[in-house]
């Protein structure tokens, strides 16, 4: 069986609800020199009378009027170039342009005002059809994928694009399309393996960021060796996930991989059975991320994870759909997916968990190559705690509570993170698992992690 | 010095929580599934050895080689009525013991004949024939589950089972050769049984067993023609032979 969800990597640097990307990691900061020669600008009333985009090809119009709306409002120079600029920011996301030049002028022409500007985006297209070669790094598996992409197809930033991924754990082919729409909104839809097919629809609602989704599995699970236990037997064949998702997430972390501060919050929401398909429960789960900066460059960072699955309409929750504990992305110093209810030696995953870590991340002791490749590594130390476990739920709220506290697994320990592009990272960790209980795999001494999403 | 036990598994006694696993018998099990699945437990019964049957849509997957039934026992999975005797045997339990060689020999051919004839006009039949896999099988097939899966799932079923009899030379035939092969089959099987209770001697034998469980399973499963029965109910030795295992075997519980 296998459980892990694979994150896709974008050539262009885009925001995305996959990449976990800020917009502001891309802005420079501004010159902070002159304060004289800054004050004279900013006292000088301006006015934008055009903005023009030059080098539109198949892009059509009207898609651009939104992102560059903002520019007119500028009052004064310092705020035209400001405006500019994060409007070419905004272009340049829709990943249509290869490049986009700002130019700003004083306005000619008959209806010239004195104090008029000019803005000038001078912008190339991408080419119809691109191929690309990426390696993925997902949750200790790693793949080649081979992609073709359409993008801007019909004239508005539409994306087609077909990947093909060949992994160490599995190979897969996928269709996906992508549109962005007006006002922050964006439309996907993909398809992957002639198994599963997704439609989602992301936007922002103040400072929140909103997914409602929609997708349908065919999931066939079989056992892998001879020797499967019974348990886990009983799982094999076929099903038919069909499930409605809404996730809200705020951050207002300054980095994905390794954050100095901010806290990140998401919480997602899953209900299966009422669009169609075999598969009916709910799931809840949470993730909760704090942020802050410590004496001498150190963070220190706190997570908490925790879900539940309710089965609905009385029958049995499926394997594929509980949630698994430990390895090197949640608890460390455990096996992979090896915290909790197991048959002869396979782990059958729980209907509710809870995770914690909390992590102090220090520069690399005296700081080599400070400025360059040793900025990519931390050394850090961790504690992790968590459990899982199923419920009975005639029992009521209380005793689940009360289940979920007893025989804890918590480990503590110390390694090196290296952080791969803005999206994945590499641990490896010394660990010393405790409050093992019998039936958990633990890995004590090194162990070595790659992938996304880290406890 | 540590001394490690090992234990022979296959020499542990019949345990008494054996069960034997099945698709659903109301909606969802098909003729030739339900024909082998008898077959082995008549057998079980007929060594004496309690099993429990349970019935699960995903029996066909659960089974280790795909095929039903298969038997849990202890910590083993078996499937298929050969295996299944070849792990009774290995227990002690046996129903073969006291057959000498060319009487196994000819056990074993007339097993094969009833594999090779009954078993296959059963997939063809349920498969291959369009009004009964449209009316019967395919509904069947998919009943546990849901739209799109079970269409899908049901025609994949059929396109292997075509596949499968094109391989092996029945692709060709039309429902009225099957039907002949049949009859063919239980003539050389009545042939055999003669006024005799059961193929061998006084015994039942793992061929009495196999041969009830298919005879019995078109006796009285319902399908869009009665031609197949009416072919096996001209043979009224096989008729009789059918009714006494029902009623030494399994009338004492209900089956």
């Amino acid at each position: 069986l296998y459980l892990s969800s694979v994150q896709s990597l974008d050539p262009l640097p885009m925001h995305g609800r996959d990449l976990d990307v800020h917009p502001e990691d891309f802005m420079e900061t501004p010159d902070q020199g002159q304060d004289s020669k800054q004050e004279i600008l900013e006292n000088k009333d301006v006015v934008v009378q055009h903005v023009n985009i030059q080098g539109l090809g198949r892009t059509k119009e009207d898609l651009l009027g939104y992102e560059i709306s903002d520019v007119f409002h500028a009052k004064n120079l310092i705020d035209v170039m400001k405006r500019a600029h994060v409007a070419r920011q905004r272009l340049l996301r829709l990943g249509i342009f290869k490049d986009v030049e700002v130019l700003i002028d004083t306005s000619e022409g008959t209806d010239a005002l004195p104090n008029g500007l000019d803005v000038t985006f001078e912008v190339t297209e991408v080419k119809r059809l691109t191929g690309s070669y990426n390696t993925m790094v997902g949750n200790n598996e790693g793949s080649m994928v081979l992609g073709l992409k359409l993008p801007n197809m019909l004239g508005r930033a539409e994306k087609l694009t077909f990947q093909f991924s060949y992994g160490t754990k599995e190979t897969s082919y996928g269709l996906s399309f992508f549109k962005p729409q007006p006002g922050h909104f964006e439309l996907s839809m993909e398809t992957e393996c002639q198994s599963n097919i997704c439609v989602s629809l992301q936007f922002p609602l103040g400072v929140t960021n909103h997914t409602l989704k929609w997708e349908g599995v065919w999931r066939e699970l079989g056992c892998l060796a001879r020797s499967a236990s019974f348990a886990v037997r009983e799982e094999s064949g076929h099903s038919l996930k069909s499930a409605l998702s809404h996730t809200v997430s705020v951050d207002s972390r300054n980095s994905a991989i390794f954050p100095s501060r901010g806290a990140l919050l998401r919480i997602n929401q899953e209900l299966a059975g009422y669009t169609g398909g075999d598969a009916s429960f709910l799931k809840e789960d949470f993730e909760l991320q704090l942020n802050r900066r410590l004496f001498w460059d150190s963070v220190l960072s706190a997570s908490l994870w925790g879900g539940m699955l309710y089965p609905i309409g009385g029958q049995a929750s499926c394997i594929a759909d509980r949630f698994y504990l430990g390895g090197p992305t949640s608890v460390r110093g455990f096996g992979m997916y090896s915290i909790g209810p197991q048959s002869e030696g396979d782990y059958l995953g729980g209907e509710a968990y809870w995770a914690g870590g909390l992590h102090l991340y220090t520069p690399l002791p005296f700081r080599p190559g400070k400025g360059g490749f040793g900025d990519l590594f931390r050394t850090h130390f961790f504690l992790n705690a968590g459990n899982l476990c199923n419920l009975s739920y005639g029992d009521g709220p209380r005793a689940h509570l009360q289940k979920l506290a007893e025989c804890i697994r918590w480990s503590y320990g110390a390694g090196i993170v290296l952080r791969l592009g803005n999206i994945a990272r590499l641990e490896l960790n010394y660990c010393v698992p405790m409050g093992v209980q019998s039936g958990d795999r633990i890995c004590d001494g090194v162990q070595f992690g790659a992938g996304i999403r880290f406890l | 010095m540590v001394c490690r036990r090992y234990t022979n598994k296959a020499a542990e006694p019949w345990p008494e929580n054996a069960t034997l696993y099945q698709p659903l018998k109301e909606d969802q099990i098909l003729l030739s599934d339900c024909a082998s699945s008898l077959a082995v437990q008549a057998y079980l019964r007929m060594c004496g050895l309690p099993v429990q049957v349970f019935c699960r849509a995903n029996a066909e997957y659960m089974s280790p080689s795909g095929k039903i039934p298969f038997i849990h026992v202890g910590n083993q999975v078996v499937s298929e009525l050969g295996p299944i005797v070849q792990f009774t045997k290995a227990k002690g339990h046996s129903l073969s013991d006291g057959l000498d060689d060319v009487q196994r020999a000819e056990m074993k051919a007339y097993m094969e004949l009833v594999n090779n004839m009954l078993l296959t006009a059963e997939l063809y039949i349920q498969w291959c024939d369009d009004s009964t896999a449209t009316e019967i099988s395919r509904p069947r097939y998919s009943s546990p589950y849901s739209w799109p899966l079970n269409k899908i799932l049901a025609y994949q079923k059929q396109w292997e089972v075509r596949r499968k009899m094109n391989a092996i030379g029945w692709g060709g035939k039309t429902l009225e050769q099957v039907y002949e092969d049949v009859s063919q089959c239980c003539q050389a099987l009545s042939q055999r049984l003669g006024t005799q209770s059961y193929f061998f001697n006084k015994q039942p034998t793992e061929l009495d067993a196999l041969v009830f469980g298919h005879l019995f399973t078109i006796l009285t499963t319902r399908l869009t023609s009665t031609e197949l029965a009416e072919r096996v109910k001209s043979y009224s030795n096989l008729l009789s032979f059918c009714r006494r295992i029902e009623q030494t075997y399994f009338e004492d519980k209900s089956s």
